[in-house]
């Protein structure tokens, strides 16, 4: 059944989100091998968002792996235990890989604040060796901006994201960038240079009511795909990890 | 005599909603509590139904303490709006409780999530208690864009809705129009009661 799913979603070219309101939105969803930067300020649920992603995938029948910079493993998985989504199996058995990229980079023997452009190579090598080996289909990074921060150069964060995009697609696998903007801002990125070498951006942000903030979501750009650019409302409860919902547009 | 008018009212609102999808009810603030008593005894009664209350005037707890038997009727849930922010924090197994009653997305989905776990033949409720309460939390114009929705929402998955709204001076223009958006309207007189 779960390899008769993962068929059936190579069949369509496209990787479901499992988040019903998201994949209507993007016409079904994600197209096959995309690399999308999910942009958001701190607290806008990027992390959660792309954990559902990668555990609806492998509920799915497709592996998945979760690349930390920001948080260590037992903190990250200290908080999607929170949600219902979240199923402990599905990491003891492999259909999802959290791995974290400090402790790689220490292994690799790379200088923890910059790298060098031979550092990002190898970098890049193992990320790409790593997705191989496991056969995932799903890949996320979280985050991109902290490992831009370590790219010295714009040229390359443009190198870098351009060749890990590539091959990645050449795998069919479907990759999510987090993206950390500071609050109340509207941009995609903290290089600007992200984006542009993006196939899709999905940005979150927040909206105040009556002191109240409101979480927001908007689908500004996906290649390949016919897809709704209307704001949504989006929630995340324990229950049913991120929805998405009409924003009231009185606000 | 009480219990005489409470089955009239009772009765009222039964044949209102048996042949409208959305009825709205017009009530003088003194006359509320017979009418809740009325809608959860009709509500009691008719186990083999599923309602979903949205609790805008009374907190959960109160409402329980009123009606014991809402915390153990499985055909109700109840969302109350109005505990977080006030404070109260006591988990229920009937309640789902919202972090303010100006999340109306939030509670949008709500809604909706609790109506797809029953059965398409199931004859479905939803009661907004009170629209005239919404507008204390939310700007007017944000809680007649979430009644249209609702209404377009609940007429689209066969659910019928009950919207009350307490009359104090004279009725505020936004709930004048947004209540005649109802295919019935019952106004409860002082009178009546």
């Amino acid at each position: 059944m779960l390899e008769e799913e993962s068929v059936m979603a190579e069949e369509s070219g496209l990787c479901k989100t499992g988040i019903e309101e998201l994949d209507m939105q993007l016409g079904g969803g994600i197209p096959i091998g995309n690399t999308v930067l999910t942009v958001g300020p701190s607290g806008s649920g990027k992390t959660t968002l792309c954990m559902q992603f990668l555990v609806n995938g492998a509920k799915m029948g497709e592996r998945g792996v979760f690349f930390t910079i920001t948080e260590p493993l037992f903190k990250l998985t200290k908080n999607m235990e929170g949600f219902d989504f979240y199923d402990k199996k599905l990491i003891e058995g492999g259909m999802v890989n959290l791995i974290d990229l400090r402790i790689i980079s220490e292994r690799l023997g790379l200088d923890t604040e910059k790298y060098t452009v031979e550092d990002a190579s190898a970098l890049l090598d193992i990320l790409r060796d790593i997705a191989d080996e496991l056969n995932v289909k799903r890949l996320v990074i979280d985050s991109i901006t902290a490992l831009c921060y370590r790219l010295q150069t714009p040229e390359m964060i443009r190198d870098f994201i351009f060749k890990l995009g590539s091959s990645l697609a050449a795998m069919k696998c479907t990759t999510l960038l987090t993206s950390e903007i500071p609050p109340r801002t509207f941009q995609y990125s903290q290089y600007g240079i992200e984006e542009f070498i993006s196939d899709g951006i999905m940005f979150l942000g927040d909206l105040e009511r009556k002191g109240d903030l409101i979480r927001t979501f908007q689908l500004v750009k996906m290649r390949g795909a016919n897809h709704s650019r209307i704001k949504s409302a989006m929630s995340i409860s324990s229950r049913n990890g991120v929805e998405l919902a009409p924003l009231l547009k009185s606000s | 005599m009480a219990n005489v008018l409470i089955d009239g009212l009772k009765e009222r609102i039964s044949n209102a909603i048996k042949i409208n999808q959305s009825v709205g009810i017009v009530l003088p603030g003194n006359n509320y509590s017979d009418l809740i008593q009325a809608l959860f005894e009709r509500i009691h009664s008719n186990p083999e139904e599923a309602w979903v209350y949205v609790a805008v005037t009374k907190p959960y707890e109160n409402l329980t303490k009123q009606f014991e038997f809402l915390s153990a009727d499985k055909n109700i849930k109840v969302i109350d709006c109005i505990s977080r922010v006030a404070g109260i924090s006591k988990p229920a197994q009937n309640c789902i409780f919202l972090e303010s009653p100006s999340l109306l997305e939030k509670l949008g989905l709500e809604i909706t999530n609790i109506f797809k776990e029953v059965d398409d033949n199931v004859n479905k409720y939803l009661v907004l208690d009170s629209l005239s309460n919404l507008m204390i939390y939310n700007d007017p114009e944000l809680v007649t864009e979430f009644f249209y929705q609702m209404i377009n929402k609940t007429r689209a998955r066969d659910i019928h809705i009950i919207s009350l709204a307490l009359e104090e001076e004279g009725m505020d223009k936004h709930i004048n129009r947004l209540i005649y958006l109802n295919d019935k309207i019952l106004k409860v007189k002082d009178s009546f009661i």
